[in-house]
This record gives structure tokens, sequence and C-alpha cells, in this order.
């Protein structure tokens, strides 16, 4: 079998279209018949569907230079990967999964990533609907460039785009409330619903947290790693949720909150803090960025004063 | 352009444009699927118990001094020092937003609803249901324990 090195045999996402839909049918009919845990309200569920067909359509739009330039990069390319090579997929498997955490984490540390990630996770609901409230803005935002280095190593166009899809599917079946927890040797190497939960909360203590693609093994190297515990459960969507179901405020509001405070800026410093600094950085510190909503949280824990917590330092993170 | 790629261009297009509304009346059936099936979170109408409950884990270091309940339960104004703090009901959930007192005294009453403003693009905002049994502002003695 000849594999196209530049063109994917298949895309995995168009494959598992249809197990999405039914899927997501599947999990509203049993938890209506108190089958399963699972919550939906149809506003929301159009939303995260809607924001779904427009990340396609965004897709198409950007997703032809994107490629230009992965088969530009190619061209340098330091070795040779055979696609056929079952050991290539091996490697690209790792390595593509380590490349989605560091985009992952970059994406909710980084205002101006987060800008175009956070559209994922303004539902205040967590379904398999949620999972496909896609970006609308990623091209733009070029987090695609973290995955160059692949080409560059020698890794086809054609396979790290099949390894990005397989992911991507992947990750649609953790967005639920369904399955509570999978066995304890699968929770240890994979992500799975439990992990994901945690990483969609809003609850202080789970900000941040649980950065994983298919492999949970990098958040618990990397330190970012957090369990859920049942006596804190899950309170999903962002610090400050929403005020409508705008699919154009889904996917533009933090980009508007950006060119805000850009035209507020008086200096190159805080230009650069309102725009790579962590999200809700601020000059002056008025504003909570996850570090100090999570030392505050942990100071309230210790009974200390939330007006001075031990060990918070109350000013920004500098950028 | 040769007849024959124009032809797979076109036969492209419409595949694209026939995946594109297939994707439109599958979202079209699930959405009315979720609505059919009646599964939301349990939202009832606020009280006062219920607000300072919510304010406590969206605020959770402010004190609240006084609330403000929506005619129909579905959002508050609660006064923190000089700040307002308010809860609104979104679909089978709540959004928080805080605003100075004063702000939130002199915004716009409209339709029996009063609709209060914010510097903020991610929720504008958020209006709340007015009656003659709780009228907006709130009478100063009760609410202003500042004034």
């Amino acid at each position: 079998m000849t594999l196209d090195p530049l063109k994917p045999a298949f895309d995995p996402v168009t494959l598992a279209i249809p197990i999405f839909v039914l899927t997501i049918i599947g999990e509203i009919v049993l938890s209506r018949f108190g089958k399963i845990k699972a919550r939906y309200e149809a506003r929301d569920t159009a939303t995260s569907l809607l924001m779904g067909l427009g990340s396609s359509v965004a897709g198409l739009i950007t997703g032809g230079a994107i490629f230009a330039v992965s088969l530009w990069a190619y061209q340098y390319r330091l070795f040779d990967i055979p696609m056929a090579a079952w050991w290539a997929w091996v490697v690209i498997f790792f390595l593509e999964d380590l490349t989605y955490y560091v985009f992952h984490r970059v994406a909710h540390e980084r205002r101006f990533w987060w800008a175009s990630h956070v559209n994922h996770h303004t539902s205040q609901h967590y379904n398999l609907a949620t999972a496909l409230r896609q970006t609308w803005t990623g091209g733009v935002a070029g987090t695609w460039l973290l995955w160059i280095p692949l080409t560059l190593l020698g890794f086809p166009p054609a396979m790290i785009a099949i390894q990005k899809g397989i992911s991507l599917v992947y990750q649609y079946w953790v967005h639920t409330e369904a399955v509570r927890r999978m066995p304890a040797w699968f929770e240890a190497i994979f992500n799975t619903p439990s992990h994901h939960r945690v990483h969609h909360a809003r609850n202080p203590q789970y900000l941040d947290s649980n950065y994983a693609g298919i492999l949970i093994i990098w958040d618990r190297m990397f330190g970012t790693f957090v369990a859920e515990r049942d006596e804190e459960p899950c309170r999903y969507g962002i610090v400050k949720n929403l005020g409508d179901f705008n699919i154009l405020r889904v996917a533009f509001h933090e980009w508007m909150a950006i060119g805000q405070d850009l035209a507020r800026a008086r200096s190159l410093r805080e230009m650069a803090g309102y725009l790579f600094g962590p999200p809700g950085w601020s000059p002056d510190g008025s504003r909570e960025t996850s570090k100090i909503i999570k030392a505050r949280w942990a100071a309230r824990q210790a009974g200390l004063s939330p007006e001075s917590p031990e060990g918070t330092d109350p000013t920004p993170v500098a950028p | 352009m040769t007849i024959r790629k124009r032809g797979e261009a076109l036969t492209g297009m419409n595949g694209q444009t026939i995946q594109l509304l297939g994707s439109v009346l599958a979202i079209a059936a699930m959405v009315a699927l979720a609505a059919w099936a009646r599964i939301p979170k349990p939202c009832p109408p606020l009280d006062e118990e219920s607000v300072r409950r919510r304010l406590a884990v969206e605020y959770p270091d402010d004190l609240v001094d006084a609330v403000w309940l929506a005619a129909d339960g579905a959002g508050a104004i609660s006064r923190s020092g000089d700040r307002a703090l308010v809860l609104a009901r979104l679909g089978d959930c709540w959004v928080a937003r805080d605003l100075p007192w004063a702000s939130a005294l002199t915004s716009r009453i409209r339709g029996g609803r009063v609709r209060l403003k914010f510097n903020d693009p991610a929720a504008p905002r958020l209006s709340l249901a007015v009656s003659g049994v709780n009228p907006w502002p709130p009478s100063e003695p009760e609410s202003d324990p500042y004034g």
C-alpha cells in the first residue's frame, strides 16, 4: 500500500461526523429516559453545534494556506520518514500528542492564543455537543505553527494531518458526564472524561490543568495534572461566563476585549502584557489571572485573610 | 481551465454544498431533540438565600449587604459596599457581573426591565424584570446601609 505523503488518504474528523451525530442523539435520548447523566439546553446545544459548523467553514478558508506552509517547510526536512513504516506512526503518535499538550497549554496560559481557544470553554454545560464548540480563529492565531517542527523533522504533512485528526476524534468522547471513571490503569495513562471535566471546570482549584490530548502522562510529567474530586463537583464555563448565546460573541469576545485593552494601553510593555500575558493580566493588577484566583482560593482554604493571602503576590504576573 | 477540470471543481463545490446543507439539517434535528428531551440543569427562581449562596461562589471575598430580586426570580442585584453584584439567568445557568452601585442605580428601565450595561464584550448588557412589588431602584432605608 502506498500512501501519499502530501495529500491525506482520509480525514478522521470527516469520517467521524456520523458517529458524532449518533452519539449526541444517544446521549440526549438516554439521558431523557434516565439511563445516563447528561444535561442539555437547546440554545446552548445550538450554539455549540453552530460553532462546530463555523469552525469547519473557517478551516476551509485558512486550511489551504496552512497546508501550503507545511508543504513548503517539508522541502527543508532533516529526514525522510517513511509513511508506511509502523514505527513512524508510533513516534508521531507521541510527538503529535506532546505538541498538542504544548499548544493547549499555550492556548490557556497566553491571552493571544486564549482568545482563539476560549470559545471551546464558553458553555456552562459539559456534554458531547460541547466537544464540537470549536474555534473559528485558530488559523489566524497561528498555533498551527507548533506542528511545523514535525514537518521539518521529516514527518510527511499528510501523516501529521491524519494524526491530528485522530487526536481530535479521540478528544470528542471525553466531553461527557455520562462516564464517571475509567479503569485505574486507563485513567493513569489516557485523557478521560474525568480528567477533561476538570479541564473544563472554572472552580479555582481546577483552573489551568489537564491539557492532555490523548495521553494524560504529559500533565503528570509537567505538573499540570489535577484529579477530579467527588466532593468538589465541576462548575463548567469560564471565569466570567458569557451573557448570551450569540455565536459571534462566543467566537470573538476575547478578541474584542484585547482590542479594547490595546486601545487604552499606555506603553509597549502594557501592549505586550495585554497580548501575551496570561488571561486576566492588567498593568495595575486590578484583574485576576488564574494564578491569583488559585492563590486566593488556597489562602481562603488555609483560613488566611483574602485581602493579603500569604505567599500571594497581588501584583500581576509579568508577561 | 479545461472542461473536465471545471467539472471536477463544480462537483467538489456541490459536494461541499451538500455537506453544508446536511450539517445544517443535522444540527436542527439535534437541537430539536435537545428541546424535546427537556433535560436542562435544575434552575429554580432565585430567593435571597440562593442569591447569597451563588454570590459566595462567584464573589467569595465580597460581603453582601442587601439583595434585590428580579420580579420573575431570573436575576438579582446585590449591594456589596460601593459595588452591585448582578446575577442573571441564561438558559438553565447563571451569569454574574459587577458594576459600580451608582451605575446600577441609574440604569435605564425599559419595557419593565432594568437594563444594566457593562464594559465587557463577553456580557455587554444584562436585563432583569422589574415589578411594582419589587421596584428598581430599591427604597433607600432597606437597601442602603451606607446612605
